[in-house]
Parts: structure tokens; sequence; C-alpha cells
């Protein structure tokens, strides 16, 4: 019995050691990559590099174009958190606030997002910013990455608002509170759980998002990082070393936010996808 | 304030402050929404009826045939049928594999804890990074699969370039790249089965594999069901991972839908043509969206 | 027999000892009740004699057989749970034959044995009903009939019948002590609530941080306390424990006095005022302030009288409790 018992676990332990080579091996191959001469990747392209070359990773961090892309994303990424955060919570406290007519239909409307990927209309979606002359400005993902968030976010949102407690709305109206105070001082505070899952979320889909500044953005002064790490990439096609320690500088902060938003994104992910 | 009609002044500043809230809160929302995603939207369906290169008016209106085109273009359903492998893919080896390691390590231990955060790390990278880092371990000169050619002593293999194997590379990268999402999904769902009911499957006589089949599967039933409908979707618009590990080629061999209406759409300036692709695309998410209403709908009525 | 003897048992959680040394013998047919207030141990040892949880030093006897190790399905046990654990995706007949199809018993078996439990328990109509669809009582039913169908020789139950309002808790405690009569096993119950360890059991245990104060049948226990702890947590209202010079008089550190037990009388010894007196129907509960201390004081039928009013009480000497500065009988 126990002896079966320690056998299964022994297994287990092995299994779940190989999956994590497997999820680690290329990362730590990546990062390890960018330490190499071009030689030295060729000839030992997974183990520990035999010089440690640190000029790759110093050119980058010397380079502003490197810098430039980042600071563009962060940008644009905080941009269409704020603008998500704020049009679609004052929506859905609409939602879940105030009964009026066409306000079901309204909100079916708003949630038809929720069905079709953002690729089906990304080309239309091209023209319009081109007609409003936005191409090549922040607001031309800005916009259009925020307009995309709104249906998950304002479902998120008005599920959250209709659990709070009725009584603190008539409470407060009993006092002299309207409709618009009562948001600001009252429902925003009471939903910051929901609000930093949803502002996680908007963040990293903004942050990651290639297809839509592939479309939008030309200009290598607005470039975001993917594109400039695939740009990058283009450059110096033969130079692995270069994109590994482009890519490793990247994973930095997306693993240092994971961690710190940690509890975020799992909440998100169960809270959000469980509901459907 | 002079209240001449007590009734009158109760009223009104209910409905008039709820009049202003809806005036000035719906708005932004509506307007957001409709001008950058049903706007585009209803475009797509438009454009996709003109040959049309994007500049002016489209004038040359030329029916259906945009779509005829791509339902006659072999490379269109090369790109469908991948994307089908990749559906497949997902399902029947993605979410198992993830079901799996979720059972392993659903409770709350602190290795358990770390196992979690590894594999969730992948989703948490940018497809593009993901992408890019494959493409290196798969690179015959340098890779990981260079080093077990060099190993076996077999001249490289260039698995990217490969017209037959280069697209069920692509899906192992998904597979590396999504399967942590899927099991988050099922950790959470199984930390929240009631320990009383695994205790009394056991007092009944469960043993460990009776307790997963008759206790904890059927309970994260829901969880499965909306992992599944993620990993639908998320194959219909694979896009990023594709553009750094194989743009698409070798000679168009393992293009996704999306990477697809990019190529033959945008980048050749086809408006119509892409949005026509568009449109297809936009078909294929309502199907499943219905599907999964109706699959849910029929778990709720169980 | 199926007797159930616990021996020597230490169980330790980290660094907290739950037990440090437990022996308890449950005799073959009883209704023993394990009564006490939350976090005494009560759930643990009943979880214990289940395998749910493993003891860390000690032994644990069914009928005779040592089963310290053995698996839960191993023990000839059931359990009936506080929330039931229903399995939700099954129906009501689904839930109590589950045990029956793990063990591969024959479906005509199966089927004659869920009738059977169906009609006992009076859910013949909801078989193929979803737990869902059930009301409370209904589910506390289904969880029962789980647990007779399989013809164990020991009963665990705990704390069933907390998630049920007042009135059906009543019902169900009847329907609970006719089950014991009919099937004659060996029932061991956990509860908080010392109405139910009153009415239901022949044995009670009272418990208290992880040691058992007091073994014995519902008379001796409110008769003959063996600790003030017991004197307290048995009976309500609660019994009077008064300390110093009356308790003196008597020879003890602490005596004790039950409501019913004191009177109401113009002359009596006892000096105080009231501050509630609370009319319950048949009774009226008089809080009374006295020299002594707060007493309650239990008078049948309808005493009016208002706050503050001065009153005398004559104790009943015989019914005198006494305990040393322990808090152990004397």
């Amino acid at each position: 019995m126990s002896r079966s018992n320690f056998l299964l676990g022994l297994a287990k332990v092995v299994v779940l050691l190989l999956c994590a080579g497997f999820v680690l091996g290329p990362i730590i191959a990546t990062v390890l990559g960018g330490f190499k001469s071009t030689g030295d990747l060729r000839t030992n392209p997974l183990g520990l590099p035999k010089v440690r070359e640190t000029q790759f990773y110093l050119d980058l961090i010397t380079d502003p174009a490197f810098w430039r892309y980042m600071g563009n994303s962060l940008v644009i990424s905080l941009a269409a958190v704020g603008l998500t955060l704020i049009v679609a919570a004052a929506a859905a406290y609409v939602f879940a606030q105030i009964r009026f007519f066409g306000s079901r239909f309204l909100l079916s409307y708003l949630l038809l997002g929720l069905v079709f990927p953002f690729a089906t209309a990304i080309l239309p979606l091209f023209i319009t910013v081109r007609d409003l002359g936005l191409l090549d400005t922040y607001w031309a993902v800005i916009l259009p990455q925020a307009a995309f968030g709104l249906s998950l976010a304002i479902l998120l949102f008005k599920t959250f608002f209709d659990q709070l407690p009725r009584e603190l709305f008539e409470a407060a109206y009993v006092e002299g509170c309207g409709y618009i105070r009562f948001f600001w001082r009252f429902t925003l505070p009471l939903s910051t759980p929901i609000l930093a899952t949803v502002g996680v979320f908007v963040f990293v889909q903004s942050w990651n998002n290639f297809l839509l500044p592939l479309i939008v953005l030309n200009s290598r002064e607005v470039f975001t990082w993917p594109l400039g790490m695939m740009q990058f990439r283009g450059e110096y096609l033969t130079e692995w070393n270069r994109t590994l320690a482009f890519i490793s500088l990247t994973l930095v902060p997306a693993i240092v936010f994971f961690l710190a938003a940690q509890r975020y994104i799992v909440a998100g992910l169960t809270g959000g996808a469980v509901k459907g | 304030m002079t209240p001449p009609d007590k009734a009158a002044t109760r009223r009104r500043p209910r409905t008039s402050g709820k009049l202003r809230a809806v005036a000035l809160m719906l708005p932004p929302a509506l307007i957001l929404f409709s001008l950058f995603v049903i706007a585009p939207l209803l475009n797509a369906g438009y454009y996709s009826l003109f040959h049309w290169n994007g500049y002016g008016t489209p004038q040359d209106f030329v029916g259906l045939r945009n779509y005829e085109r791509a339902f006659d273009h072999s490379i269109f359903w090369v790109s469908v049928r991948n994307t089908v492998v990749l559906l497949l893919v997902s399902i029947f080896i993605q979410m198992p594999i993830a079901l799996a390691l979720a059972l392993a390590i659903y409770r709350k231990t602190p290795t358990n804890a770390v196992f979690r955060l590894i594999f969730f790390l992948p989703f948490i990278l940018a497809e593009i990074a993901a992408g890019l880092i494959w493409s290196f371990v798969f690179d015959g000169n340098t890779g990981l699969v260079a080093e077990i050619t060099q190993a076996l002593g077999i001249p490289p293999v260039f698995i990217l370039s490969n017209r037959d194997w280069a697209f069920y590379a692509i899906c192992l990268v998904v597979v590396w790249k999504y399967f942590g999402f899927h099991m988050m999904i099922y950790i959470a769902a199984l930390q929240a089965v009631p320990s009383e009911l695994i205790e009394a499957a056991r007092i009944e006589g469960a043993k460990r594999w009776a307790v997963i089949r008759h206790v904890l599967i059927p309970h994260i039933r829901p969880a499965i069901v909306v992992s599944g409908f993620f990993a639908v979707i998320g194959s219909l618009q694979l896009f990023d991972l594709v553009i750094p590990l194989t743009n698409g080629g070798p000679s168009n061999q393992t293009h996704t839908i999306v990477s697809y209406l990019y190529t033959f759409g945008l980048t050749r300036l086809n408006i119509g043509y892409g949005s026509a692709v568009g449109v297809i695309l936009f078909v294929a998410a309502v199907i499943v969206a219905v599907l999964y209403q109706w699959q849910l709908n029929r778990e709720r009525a169980k | 027999m199926t007797e159930v003897r616990l021996s020597r048992i230490r169980k330790v959680f980290g660094a907290v000892e739950i037990f440090a040394d437990l022996s308890l013998t449950v005799p073959e047919g009883s209704f023993t009740v394990l009564v006490g207030p939350s976090g005494c141990g009560k759930s643990t040892l009943l979880r214990m004699i289940a395998g749910l949880e493993e003891p860390t030093e000690g032994r644990i006897e069914i009928g005779g057989r040592d089963v310290t190790d053995a698996e839960p399905s191993d023990r000839g046990i059931s359990m009936v749970f506080q929330s039931y654990a229903l399995f939700p995706h099954m129906t009501v007949a689904q839930n109590i034959d589950f045990g029956l199809r793990l063990a591969k018993v024959p479906a005509a078996e199966r089927e004659r044995r869920v009738a059977q439990a169906a009609q006992i328990l009076d859910l013949e109509r909801y078989l193929d009903r979803k737990p869902a669809a059930l009301s409370g009582g209904q589910r506390q039913r289904v969880a029962i009939g789980r647990s007779i169908v399989r013809n164990p020789a020991v009963f665990l139950f705990d704390e069933p019948l907390s998630n049920l309002d007042a009135a059906l808790r009543n019902q169900m405690r009847v329907e609970l002590a006719e089950l014991h009569n009919r099937l004659d096993a060996t029932m061991i119950y956990v509860t908080h609530d010392q109405v139910e360890a009153m009415t239901l059991a022949d044995q009670i245990v009272v418990m208290n941080a992880g040691r058992i104060e007091q073994v014995g049948s519902p008379s001796e226990l409110y008769e003959r306390p063996a600790t003030t702890f017991v004197a307290r947590f048995i009976g309500s209202p609660r019994m009077n424990l008064l300390e110093g010079a009356v308790a003196a008089e008597h020879g003890a550190a602490i005596c004790g006095i039950r409501p019913e037990h004191l009177t109401l009388t113009e002359d009596g010894p006892w000096a105080g005022t009231v501050t509630v007196a609370e009319y319950l129907g048949n009774e009226t509960v008089i809080h009374v302030q006295s020299d002594l201390g707060d007493l309650i004081v239990r008078q049948p039928g309808q005493v009016r009288l208002a706050a503050g009013t001065p009153i005398r009480l004559t104790p009943d000497l015989s019914q005198i409790h006494r305990f040393d500065a322990e808090g152990k009988r004397l």
C-alpha cells in the first residue's frame, strides 16, 4: 500500500520535473544565449556560456531606441488601462444602478464584443484609423485597444457592482448623494479588487499586443517593443545572441509584473472565466 | 427653493439625476465601441463586396466574388486545415495534459505553488517573445534541435522550413504557451470542490481514481467547457506566434486564418478580399459562440 | 460485536496537540453523542473513527478489529456530513447507491436496497431528482439513505441537523431516534447542541479542550455532573454555580443548584432583586441579582415580577451539587 503510494509519488515528481524542464528550458537557453558569442552559440546552444559576453546586453541597455520602444509601450498600455477602466466602469455603473428604457438592449449591444476575435475587423479598422488621421500616433493603438477591452470589462464590472449592497446606495441617496457622486465616492473605491483585475488584464494584453500596432504604426518613433523586437531580429538575422539578449530584457518586466500582480491575474482567470 | 407641489419636487430630482447620469456616463462607452468595434465590423461586410485597395472610396463592386476567390484559393484551405489541426491539438492533447497536471498539483502546498508558477510562466510572455524563443530553439544551426542532431551525428534539421512538419512545430509552441492557462482554470475549479464531497466518496469506498472520475471531473465540468471555449477561440485567432516562427512559410504552408488574412489582405492592400476573409472568420466565431451558449444552457438544464 | 474502542489516542496537528491521551468505549448498539463547545475536538475524534484523520499515537478498534491504519471504506462505517456532501451531478438514486456501485454489488441487489432505503426515508418520489432540486430536510434524508444502504455496523453523524431550521430539526431528531430503534446499529453522533444530546443519546460524552469531561447517560449527566464544566454545559437554563461563604457552608469550594431547585418564598434564606423575568408560556425564568452572585430561577407558569422587585429564595438543599476548587465533584 504505502510502497505503491511512494512509487506513485515518485512518478509524479519525475513527470512534474520533466514538464518544468520543458517549460523552463527554452527560457533559460534564451537568457544564457544573450551572453554567448556567435561561435559559442553555434557549438554550444544550451550549455553555460564559455566566456560570458556582456556586450549584447550592454549594447541594448545603452541603445536609446530600445528604451524608446519600451517607453512607447508603457505609455500606450497605461493609457489603454486608464481609458478602459473609466469608460467601462461608468457604463457598467449605469447598467447596474439605473433602470431605464432600452438598458438591456444597450447592454447586449456592448457585450457583442465578447463574441468575435479582434482580427475579423482588422482591415476596416485600419481604414477607420487612417481616415481619422491617427496612423502613427499612440491613439491609433490606445482607442481600438480600449474599445475591444470594453465588453469583458463591462461584464465583469456589472457583475461586481450588482453584488454591492443596494442599501448602500439608498442610504447615501437619503443623505442627498446623487448618482454620479455616488459612483466616484462609493462604487469605485469599493471596487478596487475588480478594477485591479481588469486593469492588469488590459495592461498585459496591450503590452503584448502585436497585430494592432503592426497594422497602424509604421514609424519607428512610435514602435512598441514587440515591433521593435521584430525589427531588431530582421536587422541581426545571423546574430541570434543579440535577439536573445533583447528577448531576455523584455522577459524581466513581464516576470516582475506577473509576480507582483499574480493575485489579480489568477482572480481574473477564475472569476471571469468560470462565470463566462 | 419654494416647494409648490411636494410630490413633484420629491420626484423630479430623482428622475433628472438619473437622466444626467445616463447621459454622461453611457455615451463614452457607446461611442468608443461603435466607432472601433461595430463600425469596422459592418464595414468589413460592406468592403468585402468590392475590389478595393483602400484608397478613395470603394467603387468596383464585385458581389460575392471575393468569397468565391477565397474558397477557390488552395492556401486559404491550408490555413483552414491548419486552424482545425491546431484546434484538435488544443482540445485532445493540450487540455488533457493541463487537466492531468492540474490534478497533480491543485492542492495547496509550497512545492505545488512553485510548479504552478513555472507552468503558468509561458502564458504571461508575449506571443512574439515566445515565438522568437522557439524559433531559436528550432533553429537547425544553433538551437536545441541542432544540439540533438549534432549529438546524433546527423546533418542539421530545419523543422520550421519543412513543409510537412513546420505546423506541428507551431502546435508544440502553442501547447507550451497555453497549457498553463488551462491548467490554472482547472486548478481554481478543483480547489473549489468541497472537501466533504471527497471524504464522503472515500467513505463510500472510492479510491484515488474513482474520486477523480466520479467526483472531481464531474464537479469541474463547467470549467472544462469554459477552457474548451477559450481553446477554440484561441485557435481561430492565432497570429502572433506564427509571424516570428515561420511567417506563414515555407511556401505558405503554415498560415492560420488570421495570418492568411494579414498576408493576402493587408500586405497586398486587397482590403476587399481581406475583409471577406474577416467576415468568414467572424461567422466561424459566431458559430462557436452559439454552440458554446447552447452547451452552457444544456449544462444548466442538467 | 460492533463496539468501538479508542485507546490512548494522541493527535497533533502541526505544533498543536488536540488530544494528549484519550480513551473511550462506545458500546455495541448504543446511540452515543459527542457533545462540547466548538473546538473541543469532537469532530476530529469522529473523523478519526471514520479514518479521515489518522491518530498520531494510539489504537482504534471497531468490532474488536484493529482499524487504526485501515481505509475509511474498509471500516464498516458510514458517515453523514454537516453539509450532507451529496454529489451534485448525480440523482438521488445514484447518490444512494454510489458506494454499492463502487463495491460492484449486482444491479438487482442494488435496486432492492435503494428501494428499501427510499421507503424507510420516504424518498421514493424523489429518486430521479438532483440534490439541487430538494429541500434541506430531503437532502438530509438522502445523506442518511446513502449511509444506510451499505448496512454499516457503525453510523457516524457530524452535526447533521445544524443546517436545518428549528421545526425541521425537531422532526429529524425524532426520525433519527426511530431509525436507531429500527436498525439496531451503533451510532456515534457529534453535536454542540445539548438538547440534541439529551434527547437522542443513551450515552453522552462531554468533551472540553481535547479532554473527556464525563461519560454517562443523560440522567447521570444531569443529576450527577462530574465537573463544573458538565454542570454548566448540560441543562438549560444553566446551573447556578456559587463560590465563597455559601459554598463553604456546604463543605465545598463551589456549589451548584439548578434553576428549578430554587423556589420563591416569603421568608427564604437568600435575598435578591429581580433584573428580568422572561415568560416562556409554561414557565417563567427569573434573573436575580443577589449577594451570592447572579442567580437564575425557574418557576412553573406565569410569574409577574417587575425589574427591581425584591424577592427571597429557598434552595432545595437535597439538590445541591458540591465541587472542589478544581471543579471536580465531591
